[in-house]
């Protein structure tokens, strides 16, 4: 069976070229990508190693928060270290979340905006055809782009590990993450923004209610920070099933709230 | 009996449980028919084309197109019927030829099929030269002519088009309406058309209903709306200054009406006349317009005095 017919493929092909051919889309798309993974590590990276041994001021404290195989580390390899495995996760699980988001406000409240919802909903297409058309576009899009900035993440930081002497960063918290809480939280973002854009007049204003579900992600990891609770393996699994459990009945409900009548009431 | 393209039985629409945009709505338009559906803005026509293509659910009544329901079987009735609305927008960095090939894949029809069919459309649109502009770059015009050729893409049988000279200059307006009425004939579509701009439906359309505040007032070919109103042909003749004829009023103009309940009284009446004695300089027959019919249903339904 097919997931997609061929009616649907032409939707999410169409979808994907408004999301490239719209400015903000598509350099939301990418910017978002490019910074958290490669520009924010590079620079920490460059930081951490260009500067002065004396620089690192209160490390030994922080350092007593890592884990007992990463205490024995130098100031250098302990910042380094922070970044790969406290600072990273929450910036890498920022790109599924953001590019997810994104692509939805532009599928659903952009073609919303532009008026071309309708003349979709004229099509034999039917409106279940488009709904699943298009939030399986928009997951695959930032499954696509989650996966391509993961391994853009995992070059940044296996050249820091290779220069700091660190061993290989991939653990199991890593897989966890990449694996299990990306994919939820990328379709949590996609269904989560069709049922606000359903509310939303304009893309700016969906875009800006999307800033909203980052806050989670960042109290998530400011209470690992503050030394609330230590995030690991254990920890990623169990907040990943319940994003899937959380998006399951939300999946439903978008499905259910997108009626051609409420849209246009809308 | 000719086959039923549309079916309309008590179909009623009510917003907010208070607000009826449209009531009891009884109608049948047969298939290959060019059926003007007549009203003001706000008069439920709109309404009327949602509910027919399942845009929205009705609160009372049901209704056919083509045969299927548009509540039961929403994507069987968009195979059959081709949707031209004012709200309903293509996509601008798309050029009118990918913006019909995107609807022809829409609608499931194979690439080579869906390639010559969009070529066809485009030239008898009068498309061709811009087939490859972005559709931003379009006139209003050019714009609705392209609406109309991707509500065709897939070979409707049935068109429904909303207000589709809307928006357009007199002349733009005219070449939509005359490509509506060449669709009619030479693809056999049966054509449902909104409109309120009852010159244009008379050119092209064989059946009307009208529609007020929500409500059908009356259905029929001109001649039996007409009649129904009791407005009847007319002869209208141009005697001697002076002259006088009984049984006939005379107007403003200084012509002498009377009605005539078929165009065969015609020849007898004027014969009478001259054999009479009277010398007729002009005679005419006149048939009541669609404009003439209409405000006659709306005087009525509004119970206003004739004038």
């Amino acid at each position: 069976m097919k997931l997609l017919s061929d009616a649907q493929k032409a939707v999410v092909q169409k979808d994907f070229r408004e999301m490239w051919d719209v400015p903000i889309v598509r350099n939301t798309l990418l910017i978002v990508a490019l910074l958290l993974a490669v520009g924010l590590p590079v620079l920490f990276l460059v930081i951490v190693w260009a500067a002065p041994a004396n620089a690192f001021h209160g490390m030994d404290r922080v350092a007593k928060l890592l884990p007992p195989e990463a205490q024995h580390y130098n100031s250098r390899q302990s910042s380094f270290y922070m970044l790969t495995n406290l600072l990273g996760p929450m910036l890498f699980l920022m790109i599924p979340l953001m590019s997810s988001c994104v692509s939805a406000v532009s599928s659903f409240v952009g073609e919303k905006e532009r008026g071309t919802l309708v003349t979709l909903l004229l099509t034999p297409l039917g409106v279940r055809g488009i709904f699943k058309a298009k939030v399986l576009g928009c997951i695959f899009l930032s499954a696509v782009i989650t996966a391509v900035s993961f391994v853009a993440l995992s070059v940044s930081i296996s050249v820091g590990d290779i220069l700091l002497g660190l061993p290989f960063f991939l653990n199991w918290d890593w897989l966890v993450l990449v694996f299990l809480f990306a994919p939820a939280i990328t379709v949590f973002g996609v269904v989560f923004m069709v049922l606000v854009s359903a509310r939303s007049k304009s893309y700016n204003e969906s875009i800006q209610t999307s800033g909203f579900l980052v806050l989670p992600i960042v109290l998530l990891f400011v209470g690992q920070f503050v030394g609330l609770f230590s995030l690991n393996a254990r920890a990623f699994l169990i907040v990943s099933l319940a994003v899937i459990l959380v998006d399951i009945p939300l999946w439903l409900l978008s499905a259910r709230s997108f009626t051609a009548e409420k849209l246009l009431r809308q | 009996m000719a086959e039923t393209a549309i079916h309309a039985e008590g179909l009623t629409k009510i917003y907010g449980g208070s607000v009826a945009a449209l009531q009891d709505l009884t109608l049948d338009v047969p298939a290959g028919d060019v059926f003007g559906f007549l009203g003001p803005n706000g008069a439920g026509k709109t309404t009327t084309v949602r509910l027919l293509t399942g845009l929205l659910a009705p609160t009372g009544g049901s209704c056919t197109v083509g045969g299927f329901s548009p509540v039961k079987k929403f994507r069987e009735v968009h195979r059959v019927c081709g949707v031209v609305t004012d709200g309903a927008r293509m996509y601008g960095q798309m050029t009118g030829r990918e913006n019909l090939l995107f609807f022809a894949r829409t609608a499931e029809l194979p690439s080579d099929e869906a390639h010559s069919r969009s070529e066809e459309l485009l030239k008898r649109m009068d498309l061709w030269d811009a087939r490859d502009k972005r559709l931003r770059e379009y006139s209003t015009g050019m714009a609705q002519r392209l609406s109309l050729a991707r509500a065709l893409i897939h070979r409707p049988k049935i068109l429904l088009l909303d207000e589709p000279t809307s928006g357009l200059d007199p002349e733009a307006a005219r070449g939509v309406n005359g490509m509506i009425a060449d669709l009619a004939r030479s693809e056999g579509v049966t054509v449902f058309l909104c409109t309120h701009q009852l010159r244009y439906a008379q050119d092209i359309c064989r059946h009307y209903g009208i529609l007020e505040r929500g409500t059908l007032l009356g259905v029929g070919d001109l001649e039996t709306l007409g009649r129904n109103a009791s407005m009847h042909r007319r002869a209208v003749l141009r005697l001697k200054d002076g002259d006088e004829l009984e049984g006939f009023d005379r107007g403003s103009d200084g012509w002498w009406r009377a009605d005539l309940s078929s165009e065969e009284e015609m020849p007898a009446l004027l014969k009478k006349i001259v054999g009479a004695g009277h010398d007729v300089y002009e005679a005419r027959i006149v048939s009541p317009t669609l404009e003439n019919v209409y405000f006659k249903y709306v005087r009525l339904a509004r119970g206003e005095k004739e004038t």
